[in-house]
């Protein structure tokens, strides 16, 4: 450590990291098995961010696959493969099992007396249906810690109702504050409530796991992913409590922060914000108008509406005479926040994403060379990393049945004559390897 | 608690009634907390990743003190409309859980002094000045982990600790609305590029309502923590988790860089519209707008049985024609044309009523587009403690969303008091943690240190 010691900031900081070096690091979660019993994206994205920080887990899908290997930009393929399966699914073993058998169900069960935590994200009840629910598991493992994920969870008048993203999205009340206040409400471009949803689940996994490491003991984890939704809305409650007003859409700008929106240049678009002293004087100098800085200086007087309306035109105003560069550049200068709004394109060229490895490039057994998003935060000691990507059905079934359970390769041919186990469909191409297969390519076993 | 009540729709009756047990919310104060062996020193400015990263700790039982400058944090003046409660905004109150309050001046040398005795005892320090701030004072990883090989240091900020953008935007503060746009998903929300009913001037991107890029951040932060605290349980080893908000975001932006790598296309904005699942979509109806699903082919043949229009079949009869940019804008507003003469409420029983038939192909989805008002009077979230009223002594009458950690059957997250004002512990944690007494702070309190 003493000869980094002497660096610059950012460059101890790249030393410290050193992103080059990544599997050269020890993986936090080594060690701790996760049984995915999840489908779409919920679920299977919560499993993921453990998965990528070194969990051994086993993904079980039933004859039909996952639905995602469906659900896909204008139902595209590659190789055989759903984009709309891969963002969430990442070095995952991959086995074909139907716990409806009860010969499959006994399978279950003994990987369960083997593993650390269970994640299931089916209609609740469905698992208490079949036997496979905390109250039994725990009986045969009780140090285990599963995790179900639904929109409503598991008591109370809404429990067991369908739900989807889009359905966590409304009911949450985030579609009805999100979009234009004098249009309708709008979606998020992606599943939000999903994957924010998945996040809180890991991070109740990982509590759960601190705590089970102090005592020994495991637990059942009801979370509820509309009630996840109605948590990140920050003062939205309390305005509404004190208030007695709805909260009302506002477009790009920030009721809370002023100023804080997004502004048409002449080539495009910037976010801004600057609400420290500091900043504002910093934005108002840019500008060339220190008069908004003495008018406006008191932030708190700067959110009352008829203030917040006049600056944000003023500011709106100034902007359209520039260019998004040369605003970027003037934030830095002057020590304002401004950004242009990147898209897909500017990301997966980043070099700054890049260099990081939160744009992590990887050779996949299977799909060749591949670029994906690698899960934050970066960790000096113990990065996450991305070793494979969503495989075809039942890809795993010799690897986790021999290594992990301790049959022996005849046996495991033999569940799977007798249907117990099952690989892909022919039939259907997104449940299959890649055309050009030759029929070894990926495997671990045998 | 009624039957129904506690059982809803789950299949399993007793299983429900088990369920209401392991998690009922009136017994969570009988149950341990996850992480009450943690010490967390959350010294955030201006700032609500650090401040949500810090209320997940807290809410699930660590120690978290809050360092402010001894005029308060910023953070207490975001507040909507400008909207205070005696000396702090609204967001901040909600924020402020279960932690305790002291103040310290760490531009001054002393200041510094005691901020380094603090942390010797912290399992956990959260930052997020602008990257080299800290580390000029001598207070950043290097000097602090020498100290205490054992500390997980969490640096939060928009361009992260190291790399091109953060060199050269360092200067810039960590804003919601920066790390939005810089985390991809921003570029594809907003109305719909496609459609010709929308005007012009509402073709861009829109940020999330809500802070989604701070909350984003804070929680992917926590998440770096509990796994390294994990770690550090094993090997007694701290280290250094350097946390962009804007990563959070982009890392949950469905398929759009893995698509973008295989095909060399950009997705576009879709507005209410998805083109992996469609109808997937909200639409208009009599007395607000309400969402609507029927993306296999059986769930849309549901979908246009409920409308009557056999015609919408047959014109977009596979998957393939629904998910064009070209016809979703159609079928929208050939749903609209139907669902705009009902309510949220007749449509939900129509769809039900079409469900429960058998005989019938496919289930459509649907749900109302809650305003918050209406989720406040939803019954589900009063029986499970969605949200908790209480009675500040100094703030008064709050009503703020609970812990979403309340449903853990071992261990649920909890919150015990909402928010202190500004150095209101300061007696308690100097005396605890430093065996300051009151002519000892008295002194501090005259220099400007606290």
């Amino acid at each position: 450590m003493e000869d980094i010691d002497e660096l610059p900031y950012t460059e101890f900081i790249k030393k410290l990291m050193d992103p080059e070096k990544i599997f050269d690091k020890p993986e936090p979660l080594k060690g701790i098995r996760v049984l995915d019993m999840t489908y779409v994206v919920l679920g299977p994205a919560a499993v993921d961010y453990l998965a990528e920080f070194g969990a051994e887990v086993i993904f079980f899908e039933d004859r039909d696959g996952d639905t995602m290997r469906y659900v896909t930009p204008f139902a595209y393929l590659y190789k055989n493969m759903s984009p709309g399966l891969q963002e969430q699914n990442h070095n995952k073993y991959w086995v074909g099992m139907d716990v409806r058998h009860p010969k499959a169900k006994e399978l279950f069960l003994e990987l369960v007396k083997k593993s650390d935590v269970v994640v299931e994200n089916l209609a609740p009840g469905r698992m208490a249906e079949w036997g496979l629910s905390y109250r039994e598991l725990k009986e045969v493992n009780p140090k285990l810690i599963y995790l179900s994920l639904s929109g409503f969870g598991h008591w109370g008048p809404w429990a067991g109702r369908t739900s989807y993203d889009a359905i966590a999205q409304s009911q949450g009340g985030l579609s009805a504050i999100t979009g234009y206040p004098e249009r309708g409400p709008i979606k998020s471009g992606v599943w939000i409530a999903d994957w924010i949803g998945g996040l809180m689940g890991a991070i109740a996994v990982m509590a759960a796991l601190n705590y089970r490491e102090r005592t020994g003991e495991g637990q059942f984890i009801d979370y509820l992913q509309t009630e996840n939704v109605i948590r990140w809305l920050d003062w939205t409650w309390l305005y509404v409590f004190k208030t007695g007003k709805d909260r009302k859409r506002a477009g790009n700008r920030d009721l809370a922060i002023c100023p804080s929106d997004m502004f048409t240049c002449k080539d495009g678009w910037i976010a801004i914000a600057a609400f420290k002293e500091e900043e504002f004087y910093g934005l108002c100098k840019a500008m060339g108008r220190l008069d908004l800085f003495e008018k406006y200086k008191d932030p708190v007087e700067r959110l009352k509406e008829e203030n917040a309306v006049r600056l944000l035109k003023e500011i709106a105003e100034w902007a359209k005479t520039k260019t998004v560069k040369e605003i970027d550049e003037l934030g830095a200068k002057y020590g304002f926040a401004a950004s242009p709004i990147l898209d897909v394109q500017d990301a997966y060229y980043s070099e700054h994403y890049r260099e990081r490895k939160a744009i992590f490039e990887y050779e996949d057994p299977l799909y060749g060379d591949m670029v994906e998003p690698c899960y934050p935060p970066r960790m000096s000691e113990t990065p996450s990393r991305i070793k494979w990507g969503a495989r075809p059905i039942g890809f795993d079934n010799e690897y986790v049945f021999t290594k992990v359970l301790g049959l022996t390769i005849e046996e495991v041919r033999k569940l799977e004559e007798e249907g117990v186990l099952f690989k892909w469909d022919e039939s259907k191409p997104m449940t299959c390897p890649p055309p050009d297969w030759d029929g070894e390519r990926g495997r671990f076993f045998p | 608690m009624e039957e129904d009540k506690i059982v809803g729709v789950i299949p399993v009756k007793d299983y429900a009634h088990w369920a209401y047990k392991e998690t009922n919310p009136d017994e969570i104060y009988k149950k341990p907390e996850a992480l009450d062996d943690m010490v967390v020193i959350d010294i955030s400015y201006g700032n609500f990743a650090g401040l949500f990263c810090s209320s997940i700790l807290a809410e699930m039982g660590a120690e978290v003190i809050r360092i402010e400058p001894p005029e308060g944090d910023i953070a207490r003046k975001m507040t909507p409309y400008g909207i205070m409660i005696k000396d702090t905004g609204l967001a901040y109150i909600v924020e402020g859980r279960n932690k305790y309050h002291i103040t310290l001046n760490i531009e001054s040398e002393e200041g510094r002094e005691i901020f380094k005795r603090l942390v010797k005892k912290a399992d956990v320090l959260i930052e997020t000045y602008k990257p080299g701030y800290m580390d000029s004072l001598n207070i950043g990883y290097r000097d602090l982990s020498k100290e205490n090989p054992g500390l997980i240091y969490a640096a939060i900020y928009t361009y992260g600790q190291f790399g091109h953008e953060c060199t050269k935007n360092a200067n810039k503060p960590d804003y919601d609305i920066t790390v939005q746009a810089r985390g991809v998903i921003m570029s594809i929300t907003g109305e719909p590029e496609l459609d010709p009913e929308v005007p012009k001037e509402y073709k861009k991107p829109l940020k999330h309502g809500n802070w989604m890029g701070w909350y984003a951040g804070g929680a992917w932060a926590a998440l770096g923590i509990l796994i390294a605290m994990f770690y550090k349980r094993k090997t007694g080893k701290g280290q250094f988790i350097d946390a962009s908000p804007p990563e959070g975001l982009m890392a949950m932006s469905n398929y759009v860089i893995q698509f973008f790598h295989e095909t060399g296309t950009k997705m576009i904005r879709a507005g209410n519209f998805d083109y992996a699942v469609f109808p997937y979509t909200y639409v208009k109806a009599k007395d607000g707008y309400v969402f609507m699903s029927g993306f296999t082919d059986p769930n849309w043949e549901g979908v246009t049985n409920i409308m009557n229009r056999p015609d919408l079949r047959e014109r977009f009869p596979t998957i393939k024609d629904r998910l064009t940019p070209e016809n979703q804008p159609i079928i929208q507003h050939e749903i609209e044309k139907f669902t705009q003469n009902y309510t949220s409420d007749e449509l939900l029983e129509m769809c039900n009523k079409y469900n429960a038939d058998k005989t019938k192909p496919g289930t459509v989805v649907t749900g109302r587009l809650d305003s918050p008002k209406e989720v406040l009077e939803r019954e589900h979230w009063k029986l499970r403690k969605t949200f908790v009223k209480l009675n500040d002594p100094y703030y008064g009458e709050l009503l703020i969303q609970n812990s979403s950690f309340k449903s853990m059957s071992r261990t649920p997250g909890r919150i015990k008091w909402a928010c202190r004002p500004v150095g209101a512990d300061n007696n308690m944690i100097y005396l605890r943690y430093l065996g300051f007494g009151n002519k000892k702070l008295e002194e501090l309190k005259e220099k400007g240190v606290i």
